[in-house]
């Protein structure tokens, strides 16, 4: 027996090598620009990780893929996104997470197919993706002159078929990639400070000579309250992590089974409902409280809460069974429904019918809120992009007209045929317009008061629950109180078959031209 | 810090619920505007002092007008 030669390195040396390989991939892009997040008290992407998966369940795909440059190859470990699986609260999931202090987690040619694997992986499996967002956008000098932009060769790279739910968290500059990825998810949580556009302020300044504040091209408010982009803000990574994993709970891991039922649940205070509902029609109330003594308690997860505020749109639960919730808020522009609101409505469908979750529509508004701000944000479309949207949902929709309901929105909210149920409260009523407008309309101003008083009488009619019931436009006419058991009931009877799986007519509508 | 609060609606202001001086808390109510048959408050953002009101009762107010100014304690 004689030593081997010194040219056949043994396992063991081996093992040596790709263990120094690993460890430094996993010192990601040094120890400094890891000290200077750790002194902002930001997360890296594999701190995120960790926070996100269940503790020893995260399995990396690709921890030693580095660019494809061979001037890069030493700087860029896992080449700047990180990919794997692991499980969040017992059930598994996929993620990628934008490494910022490795070439700024930019775009490459290597992290592309990381991505676009993990894409083809969870779709067939089907898992959710999570993506942590935080990248500056297309790598520089890789994607430089005409070779490199037509060896683009993924053209469903930007394809979304709703298989499974995406969730993704904006925690930093996010050009390029994190945006897009952003603006395709089901669900986006924005951390405040972080930035969310098309390209870096940098860029967007030396391409139009325009100075720019960061926060006002993509800032948190921005994206809250006008566009609409960004379900959720908070404050630290640690948050925007947790919202992902609240979301996913109301949500199957594909489209091909039920959400998963929550196994301990408590009964709201349904006394509290006659508290902050007031019967006189005039008043204004907050639906959150309303709602609050109708679904599980602490279970109303509200989307969008400051976009479209005259609806609220949210996930809940009843005896731990996930539905969603979408709501008119009087306090908002007394229910009235603007551009922003119709947009919120259609992308909430389609969120709970790609997901086989039930829609409840809980209702008190006057109308579309008409004027000609509507009408430069294209109202007409947008009405019926939600009438569109509406008619094609086939889980079951469950319409709740708590006060008013009024006009071609009556449609919008379920009714002529568009909800399988109709619960109307006693305090409820229901028309298309008021009579002294319609009088108007037909004969123009008032003469005297003979005359309008018989116009008046012309165009007068009942606005009572019961004479919906009557035609047996609505099935039940309730008492406030009793909706919660009511509800239950219903979702009972219209259960879907299959499981309660839907047939998802509107799996690949636009993620947000709503 | 001066808050300026501005209408959420086009609408007529139906009723002043405070005066000039007075001191808010979140959440409470600065005047009542009339919109689309429907009494809609316009509350304080945080708490201050209402420093200025811009309108009457009984005015028609535009979406986005200047309705009142609050001054936080601390500002």
């Amino acid at each position: 027996m004689s030593d081997p030669p010194t040219s056949e390195p043994t396992l063991d040396e081996l093992r040596e090598a790709l263990r120094q390989r690993e460890a430094r991939a996993l010192a990601m892009g040094g120890a400094e620009k890891l000290a200077q997040r750790r002194a902002l008290g930001v997360l890296n992407a594999r701190e995120r990780i960790a926070r996100l998966f269940d503790p020893g369940s995260f399995l990396e795909s690709g921890l030693l893929a580095h660019s494809i440059r061979e001037a890069d190859r030493e700087r860029t470990p896992a080449d700047g996104k990180i990919t794997g699986y692991g499980r969040i609260e017992g059930r598994p999931a996929a993620c990628v997470a934008n490494d910022f202090t490795v070439l700024g987690a930019s775009s490459s040619w290597v992290n592309g197919r990381k991505i676009r694997h993990l894409k083809q992986v969870a779709a067939r499996r089907g898992l959710p993706i999570v993506w942590l967002g935080e990248s500056t956008g297309a790598r520089l000098p890789d994607v430089m002159g005409a070779e490199a932009m037509g060896m683009a060769d993924d053209p469903a790279q930007y394809r979304r078929l709703r298989e499974t739910p995406w969730a993704a968290a904006v925690l930093g500059h996010c050009y390029g990639s994190s945006a897009w990825y952003a603006a395709m998810s089901d669900f986006v949580v924005m951390r405040r400070g972080a930035i969310l556009a098309v390209s870096s302020p940098k860029l967007t300044a030396l391409a139009t000579g325009e100075q720019l504040d960061p926060e006002a091209l993509g800032g948190w408010k921005l994206h809250a309250e006008v566009t609409g982009l960004v379900d959720r803000v908070v404050d630290r990574d640690e948050e925007a992590i947790d919202a992902i994993k609240r979301f996913l709970s109301y949500l199957p891991s594909h489209s091909g089974e039920p959400p998963p039922v929550a196994e301990r649940f408590e009964a709201p205070d349904a006394d509290a409902l006659a508290r902050h509902l007031p019967t006189s029609r005039r008043r204004v109330y907050e639906v959150r409280k309303v709602l609050a003594a109708i679904f599980d308690r602490d279970s109303l997860f509200e989307l969008k809460a400051d976009y479209g505020g005259a609806l609220v749109t949210a996930l809940a639960r009843l005896n731990g069974h996930s539905v969603g919730v979408l709501a008119s808020n009087p306090m908002v522009k007394g229910g009235a429904i603007d551009a922003a609101a119709c947009g919120k409505a259609t992308a909430f469908l389609v969120l709970c019918d790609s997901f086989n979750i039930p829609l409840v529509f809980m209702i008190d508004q006057p109308g579309f809120l008409i004027g000609v701000e509507g009408e430069r944000r294209g109202m007409p479309g947008r009405v019926m992009n939600w009438m569109n949207a509406l008619s094609l949902v086939t889980v079951p929709r469950l319409a709740v007209v708590m006060r008013k309901n009024y006009g071609q929105a009556l449609l919008n909210f379920g009714g002529g045929g568009n909800a399988d149920e109709t619960l109307v409260w006693t305090t409820a009523e229901i028309g298309f317009m008021s009579p002294e407008f319609a009088a108007r309309i037909v004969h123009g101003e008032p003469t005297d008061p003979d005359t309008e008083r018989q116009r008046l009488e012309e165009m007068a009619r009942s606005t009572s629950p019961y004479a919906l019931a009557g035609i047996y436009a609505a099935q039940h006419v309730i008492d406030p109180r009793d909706t919660r058991a009511l509800l239950l009931h219903l979702l009972e009877v219209h259960r879907r078959p299959r499981g309660g799986v839907g047939e998802h007519r509107l799996h690949n509508w636009p993620t947000s031209l709503a | 810090m001066t808050t300026r609060l501005l209408s959420p609606v086009t609408g007529v202001v139906w009723k002043l619920s405070a005066q000039p001086g007075t001191t808010l808390m979140t959440d409470d109510e600065v005047l009542v505007l009339e919109s689309m048959k429907m009494e809609i408050p316009v509350t304080a953002p945080h708490a201050g002092r209402l420093a200025r009101l811009h309108v009457a009762e009984g005015e028609a107010v535009n979406e986005g007008q200047l309705l009142a100014e609050i001054v936080s304690e601390n500002g």
